[in-house]
């Protein structure tokens, strides 16, 4: 996770006006995918939590981000095609198991 | 990995080779390899579309995970190692193959979502309330009109929960690649609900 940490700074403060606005939200949503991805250092994270907290530009985005992902998410997951029943049991065959 | 990447990859000493009887053989692919079958199936599936194509494919792995077992270590993580393998041998071999036209060159494709105009093309207008109103089968058929590459990292984070590590290590690209190549790839599949929304009259 530490990998990220200097691209996380770096792009943070490209998000943000002097007045600590957003300014670039485009660039916002790549540290939110980050983040729910769970792939944001705890530095990272804290610093991001107290900007969602404190910038209602900043948490609608994120809680867009959020739904969007999980509305998706949860469509491909239950849209699965069906296992062939005989699958494993070929597989097992095929080495002789 | 391919049988020849796997196969280079013990005669060069890279992997810890193990050197296990057969009855533990016998117990890793039946506790450690089994299990993850259907995983491997369904994405056998979104890489080719096809029922018989994804059940050879995920055949064919695990033939070759049997005959490399000596190449696992074993309390590993075999579900990335049996996915690399599976997404090797699609590119490798299957892909010449296949019955699905040529894909496009996700080279060409990344160049372009990089280009300084890209993010102009880039649209967001697509609401959390659309994609509710979508069915599985039109996200699934939205996901599966990106190309390949984007595709794969969609599936292996979204759907199957990989770290950026563990997908850095099944495509062979590195950490950083795999981040800025998911944030493309969910774009992509924005943009593409979004035109389907548009068709639809969903944004009305």
């Amino acid at each position: 996770m530490a990998e990220f940490s200097d691209w996380f700074k770096e792009t943070f403060k490209r998000c943000y006006c002097e007045q600590g606005n957003l300014i670039d939200e485009k660039r916002f949503s790549e540290i939110v995918q980050l983040v729910l991805d769970n792939e944001a250092d705890e530095e990272s994270k804290a610093i991001f939590e107290e900007k969602i907290r404190t910038c209602v530009k900043s948490n609608f985005t994120f809680e867009k981000e959020r739904s969007m992902r999980e509305e998706i998410q949860n469509k491909l997951s239950t849209h699965n095609t069906e296992i062939p029943n005989d699958l494993a049991q070929t597989i097992r065959n095929s080495i002789n198991l | 990995m391919s049988e020849e990447v796997l196969q280079d990859q013990e005669e060069r000493g890279e992997v810890q080779r193990q050197n296990y009887s057969e009855k533990e053989k016998s117990e890793i692919f039946d506790t450690e390899f089994m299990p993850h079958v259907d995983s491997m199936y369904n994405f056998a599936y979104r890489l080719t579309f096809d029922e018989d194509d994804a059940k050879d494919l995920v055949q064919d792995t695990y033939l070759k995970a049997f005959r490399f077992i000596n190449s696992f270590e074993r309390g590993t993580n075999a579900k990335a190692w049996l996915f690399r393998i599976l997404k090797n041998s699609f590119i490798n071999e299957f892909r010449k193959k296949s019955k699905q036209p040529s894909k496009v060159d996700y080279n060409e494709v990344e160049q372009y979502y990089n280009s300084d105009d890209a993010g102009e093309s880039i649209t967001t207008d697509l609401r959390v309330e659309t994609v509710q109103h979508m069915i599985g089968d039109e996200i699934s058929g939205a996901l599966n009109s990106i190309p390949v590459d984007f595709r794969t990292v969609i599936i292996l984070s979204d759907l199957e929960g990989f770290t950026y590590e563990e997908m850095s290590k099944i495509l062979d690209i590195p950490i950083g690649t795999v981040r800025s190549r998911l944030h493309r790839a969910r774009n992509m599949l924005k943009e593409k609900l979004a035109a389907y929304a548009k068709e639809m009259g969903f944004n009305k």
